[in-house]
């Protein structure tokens, strides 16, 4: 990883004519640090990665979420670790429901866990779900691991290689949504205690380098006497 | 003369406690104390100790007091029954209660309040020990609380108090003073462009006096600030280090 500094808010981050990114504001012709993080000026635009915080939803984003004890009519209302609620319709359910003919309850029972997708983000934060997008399903067995969204992409890896690697070695299946919510189903649950320990390790030393290697030492140790 | 009150505030350029007149109490800032809440802080300023800790930006309950256009800031500063020489009542009183209002005023200011609209950010301060000025360490801590949990905002906020005894002008009056004196001007301000945002007053300043005590308390939160910003770093390397 490259040295990125360390700001607080309110320190000044660069001048004059620049592009913002995310976490940082303007005032005048300077830019200051929104949050407390790390500042990144490459390609041309100037952020601070946030190193604390919940999750936002956006559109486009894979999440994790568990269906709440509210359900509607024609509505799941899925609890995704935000400070929105989101919303699946039964039209966005994977396969076809007739919510008159079948209760939705039947569909799916409050605490059911889903791999879902936004698909809209309204002005009002009413939050959309829908899970016609590839490999949205309902999430049967295993359990869920919650980390801080903002150690998602450290979980994940540069081009995957962290989830890759935690995959192969466990031989487990792993979902991690962007909202921090992470799913593991493995054989045993020796096994899924050892991701979710392994999980929990990366959380902890996020911003520390030969992270990937370090974990996998740690699995191929461990994995011997699940 | 009441009882307990000393005779002469300072001797040989010296106050009660051996500070000179423009000195802070002994400052420290610890900031991600706690491990349940998405962010906290802790303070011992002189005789002072205060934790604070951060929730949210999270759903609003009830939900009638979500405003569409901005996220609610909702503040509770409580004092400890023990904090004090004479147990404390505890629970919210008319003082608790005007201290939560002016904390939440000030730290409204900075918060980036429109990003997280239906939403409600929760910081609790809670005095463990007091020894005068703990508005100033209740905002002083809920400031890096706020930074700790991520929440994005304008700058942080320091606050310092200065007052009169004895007939000086001194910087961070400590019980004694602040119980005998004659005056005690607390302010919080927004380093970074110099705005004010709170400042109380109680007694009686003149003009010259207040102007006087006015820039030694904004020098005061300066010496704060760079106390905030070194605990937050120090809590990022901390982690680091681990």
């Amino acid at each position: 990883m490259s040295a990125r500094r360390f700001v607080v808010p309110g320190e000044e981050v660069a001048s004059g004519r620049v592009k913002l990114g995310e976490g940082v504001y303007r005032e005048g012709d300077r830019v200051y640090a929104a949050v407390l993080g790390l500042l990144d000026t490459s390609r041309g635009v100037v952020r601070v990665v946030s190193l604390a915080g919940r999750y936002y939803p956006k559109v486009g984003d894979f999440v994790i979420g568990t269906v709440t004890g509210t359900i509607y009519e024609t509505a799941w209302s899925v609890d995704i670790s935000s400070p929105y609620t989101a919303i699946l319709n039964s039209s966005d359910f994977y396969r076809e429901v007739d919510p008159f003919r079948v209760p939705l309850m039947k569909v799916m029972r409050p605490g059911t866990a889903i791999y879902a997708y936004v698909r809209e983000v309204a002005p009002t934060k009413g939050v959309y779900l829908t899970m016609k997008q590839r490999g949205c399903r309902i999430l049967k067995g295993g359990r869920l691991v919650e980390i801080s969204p903002a150690k998602v992409p450290r979980v994940i890896g540069r081009k995957r290689s962290m989830l890759g690697m935690l995959t192969k070695e466990t031989g487990c299946r792993i979902l991690v949504g962007q909202n921090g919510i992470i799913w593991v189903s493995c054989r045993s649950t020796g096994m899924e205690d050892l991701v979710e320990r392994a999980v929990r390790k990366i959380e902890a030393e996020a911003h520390t380098s030969g992270l990937t290697d370090r974990i996998k030492e740690m699995i191929v140790r461990e994995r011997e006497r699940v | 003369m009441k009882a307990g009150e000393p005779e002469e505030f300072i001797v040989d350029g010296r106050r009660l406690d051996g500070r000179r007149m423009d000195e802070l109490r002994p400052l420290k800032i610890e900031a991600g104390v706690l491990k349940r809440a998405d962010g906290s802080a802790y303070v011992e300023w002189g005789g002072n100790k205060v934790l604070a800790a951060c929730y949210g930006p999270k759903e609003i309950h009830p939900r009638h007091e979500a405003n569409p256009k901005r996220a609610v800031l909702r503040t509770y500063y409580s004092m400890a029954p023990f904090s004090v020489y004479e147990r404390k009542r505890p629970g919210p009183d008319r003082r608790s209660m005007e201290i939560s209002k002016v904390t939440r005023q000030a730290l409204e200011s900075v918060v980036f309040t429109h990003l997280y609209p239906m939403t409600a950010i929760d910081v609790f301060i809670e005095i463990l020990q007091a020894q005068a000025g703990t508005r100033c360490a209740g905002i002083t801590a809920a400031s890096v609380a706020l930074a700790d949990a991520g929440i994005p905002m304008r700058d942080l906020v320091p606050a310092c108090a200065a007052g009169k005894v004895g007939g000086h002008i001194v910087l961070d009056l400590f019980d004694v003073e602040d119980n005998y004196g004659e005056a005690d001007l607390p302010v919080a301000i927004v380093p970074r462009t110099g705005e004010i945002c709170l400042m109380q007053m109680d007694g009686n300043l003149t003009q010259e006096e207040f102007e006087q005590a006015f820039e030694l308390a904004i020098k005061g939160c300066m010496q704060v600030y760079e106390k905030q910003k070194e605990a937050l770093r120090k809590a990022y390397e901390k982690r680091s280090e681990e």
